[in-house]
C-alpha cells in the first residue's frame, strides 16, 4: 500500500468514525427506549373468537389504540441500564466526572501559586513549569462537561422522580451554576492560550479567578451530594423549608474542605505521573532534568496536601456523626467497617511509596550519605503504623479459633483493631513523612547559624514530645469512656500539627544561609523512581474512587437519606469485592483516558508534520 | 529485547488497580439487603413478639449496630444486657415499659450517664419503626434481665392501642404522642 492510499484511507477513516459513532448513539437511545417498563399487550379474551383474520387484526389495533389513548399520565420512577443496571452505570460516570473535575480543579491551584513563585524571583524555569501543567488543563476540562453532561442526562433518564426532588429543592442553585461553568471555561481557555500575552500581573489574576470560580462550582455541586446525605432545610415531609439550609447542611463544609485538599493531592500525583511518563520517554539530559524536576514538585504538591487530609477527614466523621450517629457507626462499626481496612492498606502504600521517592531523590545530591543513615528507623516507623492501622477489630476466623481466642478479636491484635490504636498509627505516620521531607530538604547542605546545635535540639526535642504525647493518648484511650475517648483525637492532631509548624519555623532559619556540599543534580535519577510516582498516582485515584463509595454508599437503601427511600431493585448495599471492581474499572478507564490527555499534551512538543519527498504537501 | 517505558507503565497501572481490586476481595463479603417490612399480625402473643422484636433489634431497627448485649469495658454506647430490671428504677415515676418507649420515642430526653446522646428518633425515618414494631422490640428489651408482659393491646405514653382505656400505665396520658409528650427532667439514676 503507497502512501497515497494511506492518505485516502485516513482521509475517510474520519468521516467513517463519525458516522459508526453516530450510529451507536442511535442504537444505544433506541436501545434504551425500548427498555422502559410497558404492559404487554394482550388481546382481550372476547377478541380470541373466531373471526376473520383481517377483521380480528384490525380489532386488536383498534382496541390497542383506544387502550393507548385512554393511557393516563404515570411518573416513572427508574428505569434500567442495560448490562451493568442503572446503579453501577451513574457510579462509574460520575466517578470519572469527579476524578477529571478533581484535576481541573487542582491543578490551577498549584499553576497560579508557581507562576506567582516565577514571577516574583524572576526565574523563567517557574514560569515553564506552571504552563506545563496546565498545557493538561483543556481537554480535561472537556472530559470533565463531557462525563457532566453524561452524568445529568442518564440520572434524567434512569432516576427520573429522585432527579425531579432534587430539583425541587436546589432549582435556585443550578443556573448559577451554569453561568459559574461558563465564567470558568472563559478563565481557563485565557489563562492558558494567553499564556506569555499578557503583563504577568493580569495573567496571574486570571489564574487566581479561575480558581474562584472552579472553587464557587465545586460548592455547588458539594451542596446537592451532602443533602443527599444529610439532608437539612426540609419539613418532616420533604418539602422545602429553607434552600440556604438546604445548602449548608451538616457535611457541606467538611466536604468542601476535604475536598480541595484531597484535589490538590489528587491533582499533585497525577501532574508528577505526567512529568515520570515524559521523563521516562526523554531523549536528553536537559529534558530528563526538567521532568525530574516537575515530577518532584507534583509530587511535593501532593504529600503536602496529603498530610492534613487525615484531619480534614476526622472533620467531616465528626460532623457525619453529629448528624447521624446511626450513619456514622454504619461507616465505622457496620456494613463498611471493613472498607477501612483497605483504605489502610491504600493509605500505607501512599505513605510508602511518598518516602521512598524521598529517599530515592536524596541521591541526586552529593553528601547525602549523612541523612541517609535515618532512612532505616523511618522505614521501620511506617512499617509498624502500617500494620497497626492495617489491623482488623476482628478477624475471619473458624468455630474453633474464635472459641480459642474467646471471641471474634484476637485477644492481643484486637487491641489494635480500635480507634485508640488507628488515629495514634495515622498521626505516627504522618510526622515520619514529615522528617522525611525535612531530611531531604537538607539533604547536601549544613546549617552555618551559630545557633546550630540549640536549634537541631529543640527540633528533635518537639518531634519527641509530639510522638510521646500522641502515644500516650492512644494507650490512655483504652483506660476511658467512650464520651472522652472521642475527644481525645483533637490533642493527637493538634499536636502533630503543632510538630509540623514548629519545626518548619525552626528550619527555615536554621538553613537559611547554608553551607552546601553540592549541587542537586535534576535528572540524575533512576527510572524506578519514576515508576514510584506512576503508582502513587494510580493509588491516589483508587482512593478516592474507594472513599467517593463509602461517602455515596452510606446511605445504603436511600437516594436522600432518610427522605426519599431507593425503591429501586439496586437499593442493597453491594459486597466490597464488587464495589471494588467497579472501581478498579473506573480507574482503569480514567488512566486511559487521562493517557490521552498526556498524549495529546505531546503532542504540543513534536516537530510539524512535513511531507515526505515525492508526495504533495497540502 | 527492551520492553518499552509505554507499555510498562501500563502493565503498572493494570497491575497496581489489579492489586487493590483483589485486597477487596480479601476482606469479608456481605450484600447488605434493605430491611423486609415486618408482618405484624393482631393475634401474635407476648412470645411471639418477642422473636420478631429480636429480629427488629438485628434488622430493621439497627439497634445492635451501637448497642451490645453482655460486653463490658470501654463501650460507645450502653450495653442492654440486664436493662429490663434496670428499666423501672432510671426514672422516678415511669414504669418499665414507659422508660422503653421514652428511650426510643424520645431518646435525647434521657442519656445514660458516662454516655453521649447520639440514639435517633426510632419511629421516624430514617429507622423508622411502627408503633406495634416497636412494642415487639420493647418484648424483646423485657427479656434481658426480665420477663416479658407487652402484648399489643399494651398502651403507653407515645401509643394508645385499639380500644385501650385512655390513661396508660406510668401515670402519663396513654393518647399523649412524640411531639407533645413531656420530657422527663428530673434527677436521674445511673
Amino acid at each position: 500500500m503507497n502512501g497515497v492510499t494511506n492518505r485516502k484511507l485516513l482521509f475517510v477513516l474520519g468521516p467513517v468514525t463519525g458516522l459508526v459513532m453516530f450510529g451507536a448513539v442511535v442504537l444505544i437511545a433506541t436501545f434504551l427506549t425500548n427498555r422502559e417498563y410497558k404492559e404487554p399487550y394482550r388481546a382481550p379474551a372476547a377478541v380470541v373468537d373466531p373471526t376473520p383474520r383481517a377483521a380480528g387484526l384490525a380489532d386488536e389495533r383498534a382496541a390497542a389504540e383506544a387502550a393507548a389513548r385512554a393511557k393516563p399520565y404515570v411518573e416513572v420512577e427508574y428505569r434500567t441500564f442495560p448490562v451493568v443496571g442503572s446503579r453501577v452505570a451513574i457510579w462509574a460516570v460520575a466517578q470519572l466526572h469527579l476524578l477529571f473535575a478533581a484535576f481541573v480543579l487542582a491543578v490551577p491551584i498549584f499553576a497560579v501559586l508557581i507562576e506567582a513563585i516565577g514571577y516574583k524571583t524572576g526565574d523563567r524555569r517557574y514560569d515553564r513549569l506552571a504552563h506545563e501543567f496546565t498545557k493538561l488543563l483543556s481537554v480535561s476540562f472537556s472530559l470533565t462537561a463531557t462525563f457532566g453532561a453524561a452524568l445529568t442526562f442518564m440520572l434524567i433518564i434512569l432516576y427520573p422522580k429522585f432527579t425531579n426532588y432534587m430539583m425541587s429543592v436546589f432549582s435556585p442553585t443550578f443556573l448559577p451554576y451554569v453561568l459559574l461553568f461558563f465564567a470558568e471555561a472563559f478563565f481557563l481557555y485565557t489563562y492558558y492560550y494567553g499564556w506569555g500575552k499578557f503583563h504577568p500581573l493580569v495573567h496571574l489574576a486570571l489564574g487566581i479567578g479561575l480558581n474562584v470560580v472552579g472553587t464557587a462550582i465545586m460548592f455547588i455541586a458539594n451542596a446537592w451530594l451532602t443533602f443527599m446525605m444529610s439532608p437539612n432545610g426540609i419539613s418532616d415531609g420533604g418539602a422545602l423549608i429553607s434552600t440556604w439550609d438546604a445548602i449548608y447542611n451538616f457535611t457541606w463544609m467538611p466536604i468542601n474542605v476535604h475536598r480541595v485538599i484531597a484535589n490538590v493531592a489528587f491533582g499533585g500525583s497525577v501532574a508528577a505521573a505526567y512529568a515520570a511518563f515524559k521523563f521516562l520517554h526523554a531523549t536528553t539530559d536537559e529534558e530528563r532534568a526538567h521532568y525530574d524536576w516537575m515530577g518532584y514538585i507534583g509530587n511535593f504538591v501532593a504529600i503536602i496536601a496529603f498530610l492534613p487530609l487525615p484531619f480534614a477527614g476526622y472533620w467531616l466523621a465528626k460532623e457525619i456523626y453529629a448528624y447521624s450517629q446511626t450513619l456514622g457507626l454504619t461507616m465505622m462499626g457496620g456494613a463498611f467497617s471493613w472498607l477501612f481496612i483497605i483504605q489502610a492498606v491504600l493509605i500505607g502504600n501512599l505513605f510508602l511509596g511518598a518516602n521512598y521517592y524521598l529517599w530515592l531523590g536524596m541521591g541526586r545530591v552529593e553528601g547525602a550519605r549523612s541523612v541517609q543513615r535515618f532512612i532505616k528507623y523511618l522505614l521501620i516507623a511506617i512499617a509498624v503504623c502500617f500494620m497497626v492501622w492495617a489491623t482488623p477489630r476482628s478477624i475471619i476466623a473458624t468455630v474453633a479459633e474464635i472459641r480459642a481466642m474467646g471471641g471474634a478479636s484476637h485477644p492481643i491484635l484486637g487491641f489494635l483493631g480500635v480507634m485508640s490504636a488507628k488515629n495514634t498509627a495515622v498521626n505516627i505516620l504522618i510526622l515520619t513523612t514529615f522528617m522525611s521531607f525535612l531530611l531531604y530538604r537538607r539533604t547536601g547542605k549544613t546549617a552555618t547559624v551559630a545557633w546550630a546545635k540549640t536549634g537541631h535540639t529543640a527540633q528533635l526535642l518537639i518531634f519527641a514530645s509530639a510522638a510521646i504525647f500522641v502515644i500516650f493518648l492512644g494507650v490512655y484511650g483504652y483506660f476511658v469512656e467512650a464520651s472522652v475517648r472521642i475527644g481525645l483525637s483533637v490533642p493527637q492532631v493538634s499536636s502533630v500539627l503543632f510538630a509540623m509548624v514548629a519545626i518548619t519555623a525552626i528550619d527555615f532559619f536554621l538553613y537559611r544561609r547554608p553551607k552546601m556540599s553540592g549541587e542537586v543534580r535534576w535528572g540524575r535519577m533512576p527510572a524506578i523512581s519514576q515508576y514510584v510516582l506512576i503508582f502513587i498516582a494510580v493509588t491516589f485515584t483508587w482512593l478516592m474512587g474507594l472513599m467517593g463509595y463509602v461517602r455515596s454508599g452510606l446511605r445504603q437503601h436511600w437516594h436522600v437519606y432518610g427522605v426519599i427511600r431507593d425503591t429501586s431493585p439496586d437499593a442493597f448495599t453491594p459486597t466490597l469485592g464488587f464495589a471494588t471492581q467497579v472501581v478498579s474499572v473506573t480507574v482503569l478507564a480514567f488512566f486511559l483516558l487521562i493517557g490521552f490527555v498526556f498524549w495529546l499534551a505531546s503532542l504540543h512538543d513534536l516537530p510539524d508534520f512535513k511531507p515526505r519527498t515525492g508526495e504533495k504537501s497540502s | 529485547m527492551t520492553i518499552p517505558h509505554s507499555a510498562r507503565i501500563a502493565a503498572l497501572v493494570v497491575a497496581t488497580t489489579a492489586f487493590y481490586g483483589y485486597v477487596g476481595q480479601l476482606v469479608p463479603q456481605r450484600e447488605v439487603q434493605p430491611p423486609q417490612e415486618t408482618l405484624i399480625r393482631a393475634d401474635l402473643t407476648t412470645a411471639d413478639m418477642v422473636k420478631i422484636g429480636g429480629e427488629l433489634m438485628v434488622g430493621k431497627g439497627l439497634c445492635l449496630t451501637c448497642h451490645t448485649i453482655g460486653k463490658s469495658g470501654a463501650l460507645r454506647f450502653p450495653d442492654l444486657a440486664g436493662v429490663a430490671a434496670r428499666a423501672s428504677t432510671r426514672i422516678p415515676g415511669l414504669s418499665e415499659i414507659d422508660y422503653f418507649a421514652k428511650s426510643l420515642y424520645e431518646p435525647d430526653s434521657f442519656i445514660v450517664p458516662g454516655f453521649n446522646p447520639g440514639m435517633p428518633v426510632i419511629n421516624k425515618p430514617p429507622i423508622g419503626l411502627t408503633d406495634p414494631e416497636i412494642l415487639c422490640v420493647i418484648a424483646f428489651l423485657q427479656t434481658l434481665g426480665g420477663t416479658p408482659t407487652v402484648t399489643l393491646q399494651t398502651s403507653h405514653a407515645y401509643y394508645k392501642a385499639p380500644g385501650a382505656p385512655p390513661a396508660a400505665p406510668g401515670g402519663a396520658p396513654a393518647n399523649a404522642t412524640p411531639t407533645n409528650a413531656t420530657p422527663a427532667k428530673g434527677p436521674v439514676t445511673p
